[in-house]
């Protein structure tokens, strides 16, 4: 493995995120508003919004976005032939598509830091022990495997980055309505059961609470890691054998 | 890091009854060629004459209809991975990203080379230099002229100091000053026994460098030989009006 190369993808995944105004607002700036907004405004309980739901449930909203920034940079990298330039380089597409996973992966960490971090100067404070809420991390990583997943499919039916921003809220909107920080009611549970991200807020309540020992959690998180793995193989190979030209 | 050639074979590449079809339009048409080690050879033709996609299968970016190739000893079917620890790469499009600056863009593919940091950090250096980019090596590439893209695009192409080096219309866009510095460059590439697939329309170019030139035209290789034969062959005074005299067009039409 050119784990060399690897690093230097990764590099220059997270310089994207950075030096691009746009992605750096849509990954990290904009949950971070989200968490203030929710939480001074709404993070009233009467209000039918607590900070224990609105926790979990704004850092899944931000993981779920890496669909649209994922099919963005796939789709513009397709568009401007970077992808076929690193083709004719002896990187093997594993390497490429690993060093894209733990881009994201990262990402995603840096995601529940920040909401996490914002929650608690607003005065959110989660039951669990500092080392419980550590799980936070690999539940989430996980889960940004699916969200590279589905930014694959949706790069590999659009042709264009445009196209691959309109296309993403497919993906985007029923894990956003469904399993953020929406409130459901007893008929949408039946649906939101058959979305990951539900099983996601779930898993991140539970470890927020101090409830990490719950054998929902053992639920929550088998079933966050198959579909997502399952998801992020798809992904992979129909980005590999239709969108990668 | 590039791997080396066999000193025993002096073929760099064989092209065996080559074939390409997109739908009903067939881009490449049963093209039969041999370039040797250390040879600049230059595709002559319109744009559509079939000269970027015969080099996108060279490099296993497009998979062939039909036949195959032999590249640096490998069969292009069975052996792509080698193939690509041989090859040097410049597509006709400046494919750079735009928010990294030109070192970065630079150390980011001999990385994917898998260069070591200390002789890539060297070579990038000597490369920039080479073709005065030092000065805006540390400046985002999306405030680059073309000029400038088009120069970045040819030192990524060549930092892992490729034994075959397939050069897509390296020089279009550029300024006649830089143009001239590019050649030198491309011929200093020559003379260290390097094999160039070029590609151009311009005439100029393809007599100033080529070895050999081979005149493609509707997907088919039409004529093959030194730019001095050709000439002769054709009773023409250079090779626009070999092209002319060939196809009954100006190279310059097509574009």
């Amino acid at each position: 493995m050119n784990l060399q190369g690897l690093e230097a993808l990764v590099k220059m995944e997270l310089k994207k995120l950075i030096r691009q105004p746009a992605n750096l607002f849509l990954t990290l700036l904009f949950p971070a508003v989200l968490t203030l907004m929710f939480g001074v405004v709404f993070g009233d309980p009467e209000l039918g919004m607590d900070m224990n739901l609105i926790v979990p449930g704004v850092i899944v909203y931000a993981c779920i976005f890496i669909i649209m920034t994922v099919a963005q940079s796939f789709s513009t990298e397709r568009q401007e032939g970077l992808l076929k330039r690193m083709n004719t380089t002896p990187m093997t597409s594993g390497e490429f598509m690993g060093s894209q996973i733990i881009t994201n992966m990262t990402i995603a960490i840096l995601q529940v830091i920040v909401v996490f971090a914002l929650a608690v100067l607003i005065g959110f404070r989660p039951n669990g022990s500092v080392g419980a809420i550590f799980l936070a991390f690999p539940v989430i990583a996980l889960f940004s495997l699916s969200s590279v997943g589905l930014g694959l499919i949706t790069a590999t039916v659009s042709k264009t980055p445009e196209a691959a921003t309109g296309i993403s809220f497919v993906f985007i909107l029923p894990q956003m309505f469904f399993g953020t920080f929406m409130p459901i009611t007893d008929t949408t549970r039946r649906i939101a059961m058959l979305i990951t991200s539900y099983y996601v807020v779930d898993a991140l309540t539970l470890i927020f609470r101090g409830d990490w020992t719950s054998t929902n959690i053992l639920l929550d998180v088998g079933v966050i890691s198959i579909v997502s793995v399952t998801i992020v193989i798809i992904g992979i190979l129909l980005f590999e054998k239709y969108g990668n030209v | 890091m590039s791997a080396k050639l066999d000193p025993d074979d002096d073929s760099a590449i064989i092209i065996k009854d080559l074939v390409k079809q997109f739908e009903n339009v067939t881009a490449v048409d049963e093209v039969n060629l041999e370039i040797k080690q250390g040879e600049l050879f230059s595709l002559l033709g319109t744009n559509g004459a079939g000269k970027t996609t015969i080099i996108n299968i060279l490099c296993g970016i497009l998979k062939p209809t039909k036949g195959t190739a032999i590249v640096g000893g490998y069969d292009l079917k069975k052996n792509l991975k080698e193939i690509k620890a041989l090859i040097g790469v410049c597509p006709q499009e400046a494919a750079i990203f735009r928010f990294l600056n030109a070192r970065e863009n630079v150390e980011l593919f001999g990385s994917l080379h898998s260069i070591p940091k200390k002789e890539l950090k060297e070579r990038t250096d000597t490369f920039l230099e080479s073709l005065d980019l030092t000065q805006a090596s540390k400046r985002k590439a999306k405030g680059y002229s073309g000029g400038m893209l088009r120069k970045l695009n040819l030192i990524i192409a060549l930092i892992n100091d490729p034994q075959i080096a397939f050069l897509d219309e390296p020089t279009v866009g550029m300024d006649p000053r830089a143009r001239r510095a590019t050649w030198k460059f491309i011929g200093s590439l020559k003379s260290r026994n390097k094999t160039i697939i070029l590609t151009t329309h311009y005439i100029e170019e393809a007599e100033a460098l080529s070895d050999r030139v081979g005149i493609i035209d509707y997907g088919k290789l039409i004529e093959l030989g030194t730019p001095k034969e050709l000439m002769e062959k054709h009773e023409a005074k250079n090779l626009e009006e070999v092209f002319l005299k060939i196809t009954g067009r100006r190279i310059l039409e097509g574009i």
